[in-house]
């Protein structure tokens, strides 16, 4: 999962993203208007932070410019604005979700949670494929009822292919939600992350698509 | 002088009214005795002349030139003439052989000089009495003649004069009276009508102070249209310290909020803050800069009290908004608002109290939220009811009181509900929390309806 956090304070910006990052993200910081708004509208994301108050444009301008060009990448507006109202215009121009400052860092994590995993269709916040269970809420793995131990680029590839289970992933689409803006990606290495993941969950649970990319295999229940 | 501008305007128009008055009265009545005069001063003439022909040219006097008519032939009359020259005395009928007629030195010139003055060869005016000592006026001629001066007298009663003066006097003072009657009458009216634009003007004042209006909307008179021009600006100018004020507050809560989100972050980290002795005293400046921040836009209606802000719509969209907040806690939130319904309170205000009402609502509710309104008098009554457990008596009157959140693990800083009330009250509204009939708490806030 990568998320982006657009926010202008250079120590809540870093404190969020290494508090993220600590949860497994990939995580991308914008620390004005402008380049949060060209990252968004031009990289892949699963979920974006959004200040509003920030340098060279609005975040709500920037939020209205995403939706109006189709990126439909889940937004939680993080901001010091608590009033009603702002929280209103919050969500007419876009955002699916609103958290004021100062917060509860686990809350923001597991509002993200959240944000992804209804964004991929899951009411539920346990999700299951065969014997691997993956609690949205909480970010945990299980496989077999034991916890699964996983490093934080397993954690990301499982995870994307959890939440869209039973759907070929372009590898593409994998790498970019793996791997942070700035990170140098050498495309060898989602076959070992891949590689790794098979052996902590079985060789068959992840199908390689030739030429296309990965798929969980969902198998019917029972 | 009085304090109250009515009352100065009266005083001085009636001490006007009453100066004009009395020049008046006082002309009128000297022009009528000079003009009874003038006819009086005619008729003596008349005789002076008649007197006049019985003196000779060498001075001597012709006894039989004048024969006296009356009513110079009436003793005691008061009509009476004396001709006195070097050639003897000639007297009116009238006067017998009573002395001659003794100028009166009070009304007419000093006493030593000679009563009848030097020859100006006309006839000059004089007062005096009779020798009965009825008051006369009289016109006095000198002639030049072959033997000295000959000095004519004519005489009439003073009273000839004063009669017609008396005549007039009363409905002289009558129709003055009256005139300023109608005078007073005019000025009360002018002082009502006139001054009626300052009461309307008050009005405006405290309507803009009310919130029902915002600006003072004299169009006349002209007279007060500069200082209705400078209330405007200065409620401008109040208006924009207010905001600069508020925009201050929030500006400060606003800054500090993201290096206190900064701080809890840090603070949070493994082994940073240990007892959470520094995260408690975060969270107090937290609870306080939202508190302040609270009270401030509790204590300022925002720009536009007068606005009629629609009900519906507002609910609509903070429904929505909730939705999306709470969007893991399935709450069906049933909207029975009639769509004409609006309240006259600032947009932003309203979105403040409707948003806490629901968010405790939302909070609350077990599984449905009702959130109904109705018009009740000037007022529009809604009602937001949850399904949830409800409250006890004692709490439903705690939870108004600022701070005070009953359930300390759910995330919320507890002062929605005490700003809600307090933006109400400045609304002259009303906020009651109530247990309904399913047992859930129904919160209704009562506003002025638009």
């Amino acid at each position: 999962m990568r998320v982006l956090v657009v926010e202008d304070d250079p120590a809540l910006a870093d404190g969020i993203a290494r508090a993220l990052r600590a949860e497994h993200f990939a995580v991308d910081v914008a620390t004005n208007g402008e380049d949060g708004g060209h990252l968004g509208g031009t990289e892949a994301y699963d979920v974006a932070v959004l200040d509003l108050g920030l340098p060279r444009r609005d975040g709500l301008s920037v939020l209205a410019e995403w939706r109006a060009a189709g990126r439909m990448l889940p937004v939680l507006i993080l901001t010091a604005r608590d009033a009603w109202t702002d929280k209103v215009l919050g969500f007419k121009a876009g955002a699916d979700d609103y958290l004021v400052k100062p917060f509860r860092i686990e809350e923001l994590v597991m509002r993200l949670r959240a944000l992804v995993r209804r964004a991929a269709g899951h009411a539920a916040s346990v999700i299951r494929a065969g014997a691997l269970a993956f609690d949205a809420q909480t970010g945990q793995f299980e496989y077999e009822g034991l916890p699964l131990r996983l490093t934080a680029f397993e954690w990301r590839v499982l995870s994307c292919l959890m939440l869209r289970k039973g759907v070929v992933i372009e590898r593409l689409d994998l790498l970019e939600r793996v791997y942070e803006g700035d990170a140098d990606v050498d495309s060898n290495s989602l076959e070992v992350i891949v590689g790794r993941l098979r052996r902590k969950i079985g060789a068959t649970a992840i199908e390689t698509v030739r030429g296309r990319g990965y798929r969980l295999v969902d198998p019917p229940c029972g | 002088m009085p304090r109250s501008l009515s009352g100065r305007l009266l005083v001085t128009a009636s001490l006007a009214l009453l100066v004009a008055l009395a020049v008046a009265g006082f002309g009128i009545a000297h022009m009528l005795e000079r003009f009874v005069i003038h006819g009086l001063d005619e008729r003596l003439d008349a005789q002076i002349m008649v007197v006049s022909r019985a003196v000779r040219p060498d001075g001597t006097i012709d006894r039989g030139a004048v024969v006296d008519v009356p009513p110079f032939d009436e003793a005691a009359s008061g009509w009476a003439w004396e001709l006195r020259g070097a050639g003897g005395v000639l007297r009116s009928a009238s006067l017998g052989s009573a002395d001659i007629v003794v100028p009166d030195h009070d009304r007419h010139g000093p006493p030593h000089v000679d009563p009848f003055g030097p020859d100006t060869g006309r006839p000059r005016p004089f007062d005096g009495r009779d020798p009965n000592g009825q008051r006369v006026h009289g016109r006095v001629l000198r002639l030049p003649s072959g033997r000295g001066a000959v000095t004519i007298i004519a005489v009439g009663p003073r009273e000839v004069v004063e009669r017609p003066l008396r005549a007039a006097l009363l409905p002289l003072l009558g129709s003055l009276l009256l005139l300023g009657a109608a005078l007073a009458i005019a000025i009360l009216v002018q002082l009502r009508f006139g001054l009626r634009p300052l009461a309307t003007l008050r009005v405006m004042v405290d309507e803009v102070r009310d919130g029902k209006r915002r600006h003072l909307g004299a169009t006349e008179p002209t007279e007060l249209l500069p200082l209705v021009a400078a209330l405007n600006t200065l409620i401008d100018a109040n208006e924009i310290a207010l905001a600069q004020a508020r925009g201050h507050v929030a500006n400060l809560a606003h800054g500090l909020k993201t290096p206190l989100a900064a701080l809890r972050l840090d603070l949070a980290a493994p082994g940073r803050d240990p007892g959470g002795r520094l995260a408690a005293q975060v969270e107090r400046i937290d609870r306080h800069v939202r508190h302040h921040l609270g009270r401030a836009r509790a204590a300022t209606p925002a720009g536009s009290p007068g606005a009629a802000t629609p009900v519906g719509a507002h609910v609509d969209d903070l429904v929505a908004a909730l939705g999306r907040i709470h969007a893991d806690r399935p709450v069906r939130a049933v909207v029975a608002v009639p769509r004409d319904l609006a309240v006259r309170c600032d947009p932003q205000d309203l979105d403040e109290m409707l948003g806490n009402l629901l968010d405790n609502g939302w909070r609350w509710a077990r599984s449905a939220l009702r959130i109904s309104a109705e018009r009740a008098g000037g007022m529009v009554r809604i009602a937001i009811a949850d399904d949830g457990p409800g409250l006890a008596a004692d709490d439903l009157a705690r939870v108004l009181q600022p701070g005070v959140r009953l359930d300390e693990r759910v995330d919320g800083h507890g002062f929605g509900l005490s700003i809600t009330r307090e933006l109400a009250e400045l609304y002259g509204g009303r906020l009651e929390l109530d247990v309904g009939m399913a047992g859930g708490v129904v919160a209704t806030i009562a506003l002025p309806a638009s």
